[in-house]
């Protein structure tokens, strides 16, 4: 191919990204190549089983929320660099377009065989869904002066402010735009942040990224939930997600009110990078441990109690002598009429990310709280958290809170486009 | 800059050596099992006990203590004079960090730069040296010691002040006239301290508690680079906190004795960790070097010791206990209490 050619070719991929509602690359239309596709229904077959697993894009309330968290996940957090609002419109088509098209899976098509490809191929002629979710949340930077949005902005969105035992590094730390891409497979995820950043590198520019994974389910029982760094489990008391009550109650947002109505059927996402100390951590006594977090570390149970799930009784133990009263669960959850209303739906994954400059392992959670009103129920757990001991052990690093707004209802819609309506 | 590089290299290989230049293992180290700091079990490797064999020994003295198991709680009054002699120490570390903040005061005053830094390192030095009370001073902490993290505007927000302000404006080259009125602010501050000292509560848990953690803080913080990022004094901080660590074992030395074997191998791994940073500083002229300007082989040395450091001090809280573990009571005891 001639350089003209290979700049004409350019063009046109580059014009994908502006291109609107018609953005996607075809991906599950028919290929061209001959070759390679045997190759795909070959794939296709090899992989079917376990990566077959598809999470619809579309609907009322976004993926990736009340779906049970995935086995890998990865944030990205952009920053808009766009011009004006025309510009970041058809960049959030273009996210969602693109999103939708990796979630339903299918085979790429090759286009020019000089060219550089299509897809980047890490997953293969034809990429299976494996259950990817992409979660697209707008952080409160994105409702400032430059795109009309100030007057649009969520009631309860504002910027992560540090807590008094944070260290928050503002290169880590909020975002206009927010996606959340979690799938059943690490090569999954991956190749899903490329290929969204991809068409709209003149639009959003990537601000940080973290990845993280749950743990293996290692039982007792299926619902048995994963383990954290700190060898204890992690999101044992989540509200139910299939009551569609509590969920209204706990996260979608309030209808009326201060909300503006574009925010129907959304929710407030609060994503926390909190690092673990995790040799300091090795060096405490079980007892210790155990008393800190106010469960057995083997079992998950509350002190004094047998099963996981069984509720920990505050109400029995006033004086703390079963379970202290800086305890985490006890803090986090206090169980009583007052605090029903402050409950959060939590995700968490656990990160590594290599050595600090320390030589100490920089690994944490990537802890998510979905929730109706960040000030009523994140932050007021966070301040009765402030000073509970486990707080020596951990550093909250960065993160940020975003508003993740209703899904796309039909093929043809993105997600925000009431937003700009 | 190769014979800098081949002297370095001996100098390492005489202490500890790093990577390729030392094949040999250093010594055969001796594991203490969980909270028994009295059994102490030859490591598994090249050793005769398996690891099952190990965990049965220690699963059985945890069962039946008796003589040379489980240690009897001491008495809180064991404590008064170790804190004693603390609080005598920490007052004059608090004496000698006001003298050098009104020095700095004056080096800013006269636009002095090269004094104003040095001033500042001695006062954080003899600041870190406190180091069993710093936990304890609460606000005058975050005054005195505060970093811009926790602040929701970081390095611009207005209560970012105290000595990392200052250490911002000397390191990065603002304009001394800037930095007056942090330094002022800084002095009355610290003119608190004293007597602030002199009133902390320490209960016998914080004191021995302290012994293993105020050099958990110094790894956290402090040779991770998060503390004194502009002055680059990682290293010399955790030297400070090592002086205080010291200190403190010192006077829980007697307490300490004939409790187990958790004397000896904490005095030998503070020795250790002494002689690494002591031999770092020789390899870097004499001055303690920022902790950028340590080679790689030099940063291994000094977090590999002082790992091995923590580990140990981790038994002194344990060995020192005032109060047995009691056990807590189950929901259905406290079920039926209620009944």
């Amino acid at each position: 191919m001639s350089e003209i050619d290979r700049r004409s070719f350019l063009k046109r991929a580059g014009g994908v990204g502006l291109g609107g509602i018609a953005a996607g690359y075809g991906l599950g239309a028919a290929t061209t190549a001959n070759a390679s596709e045997s190759e795909a229904e070959m794939a296709g077959r090899v992989n079917a089983a376990e990566l077959a697993d598809r999470r619809d894009f579309d609907g009322v309330h976004q993926a990736g929320i009340l779906t049970p968290a995935a086995s890998f996940a990865t944030f990205l957090a952009l920053d808009s660099i766009c011009g004006g609002r025309a510009e970041l419109m058809g960049a959030l088509q273009t996210i969602s377009s693109r999103a939708r098209e990796l979630t339903r899976g299918g085979a790429f098509p090759v286009e020019e065989y000089d060219a550089p490809p299509a897809d980047s191929g890490t997953l293969g002629p034809v990429i299976a869904p494996d259950g990817l979710t992409v979660t697209i949340a707008f952080g409160a930077s994105l409702f400032d002066g430059r795109y009309g949005l100030a007057a649009r902005k969520p009631a309860h969105l504002t910027a992560m402010s540090a807590f008094p035992h944070d260290d928050l590094d503002p290169a880590r730390t909020g975002g206009d735009v927010l996606l959340q891409i979690a799938a059943g497979h690490q090569d999954t995820v991956a190749h899903a942040v490329r290929e969204l950043a991809r068409p709209v590198r003149a639009e959003l520019a990537p601000r940080w990224t973290m990845a993280g994974a749950v743990g293996a389910q290692r039982g007792p029982s299926p619902h048995s939930s994963r383990r954290n760094h700190f060898g204890f489990r992690d999101g044992t008391s989540d509200p139910d997600v299939t009551d569609p009550k509590v969920m209204d109650r706990l996260v979608w947002a309030e209808r009326g009110g201060a909300e503006p109505a574009w925010t129907a059927d959304g929710t407030y996402q609060v994503v926390r990078t909190i690092r673990m100390h995790v040799e300091f951590w090795d060096r405490v006594g079980l007892h210790e441990q155990e008393e800190m977090i106010g469960r057995k570390r083997d079992t998950g149970a509350p002190l004094g109690g047998t099963g996981e799930f069984e509720n920990p009784r505050f109400d029995l133990d006033p004086r703390g002598e079963r379970i202290a009263l800086d305890a985490h669960i006890r803090l986090a959850n206090p169980r009583e009429p007052a605090t029903i209303d402050q409950r959060i739906l939590r995700r968490a994954w656990n990160y590594s990310q290599g050595l600090d400059p320390a030589g100490q392992l920089d690994v944490g959670l990537l802890f998510v709280a979905f929730n109706q009103n960040i000030q009523r129920q994140f932050t007021a757990i966070q301040e009765r958290l402030n000073n509970e001991p486990m707080i020596d052990y951990v550093t909250p690093e960065g993160g940020g809170y975003f508003f993740a707004p209703a899904a796309a209802r039909h093929p043809s819609d993105w997600v925000g486009s009431p937003l700009f309506a | 800059m190769v014979a800098i590089a081949i002297a370095a290299a001996t100098l390492a290989a005489l202490l500890a050596g790093c990577g390729s230049s030392s094949p040999e293992p250093v010594a055969r180290s001796i594991r203490t099992i969980g909270a028994h700091p009295d059994i102490t079990v030859e490591e598994v490797t090249g050793g005769h006990l398996s690891v099952q064999q190990e965990a049965a020994i220690a699963m059985e003295r945890t069962k039946n203590p008796g003589p040379g198991g489980d240690l009897q709680p001491l008495h809180a009054e064991d404590f008064v004079k170790p804190v004693a002699e603390y609080r005598r120490y920490s007052e004059r570390e608090a004496k000698a960090v006001q003298r050098h903040v009104e020095s700095l005061q004056g080096d800013i005053a006269a636009g002095d730069v090269g004094a104003a830094k040095r001033d500042w390192l001695d006062a954080y030095d003899h600041y870190l040296r406190l180091g069993a009370a710093y936990g304890a001073l609460g606000t005058l902490d975050e005054q005195i010691d505060g970093n811009s993290g926790r602040l929701p505007d970081g390095v611009h927000d207005p209560d970012f002040t105290g000595l990392h302000r200052i250490e911002m404006g000397l390191w990065t080259g603002e304009p001394t006239a800037g930095l007056r009125s942090p330094a002022a602010y800084l002095a009355r501050r610290v003119a608190h301290l004293q007597v602030a000292v002199r009133r902390i509560a320490i209960s016998p848990l914080t004191y021995a508690t302290r012994a293993h953690e105020i050099l958990e803080d110094a790894q956290r913080d402090m040779l991770s680079g998060v503390d004194a990022p502009w002055s680059g004094a990682g290293l010399r901080a955790t030297v400070d906190s090592l002086a205080a660590t010291e200190f403190v074992v010192r006077t829980l030395k007697p307490l300490l004795n004939g409790r187990g074997s958790t004397v000896e191998p904490v005095e030998n791994e503070l020795a250790r960790f002494r002689a690494v940073v002591d031999s770092v500083r020789r390899e870097h002229g004499g001055a303690w070097p920022a902790l950028g300007a340590l080679t790689q082989c030099q940063r291994e040395r000094v977090d590999g010791s002082l790992g091995a450091l923590l580990q140990r001090l981790d038994d002194v809280p344990g060995a020192l206990e005032v109060k047995r573990t009691k056990p807590y009571p189950t929901i259905a005891e406290q079920r039926r209490e209620r009944q």
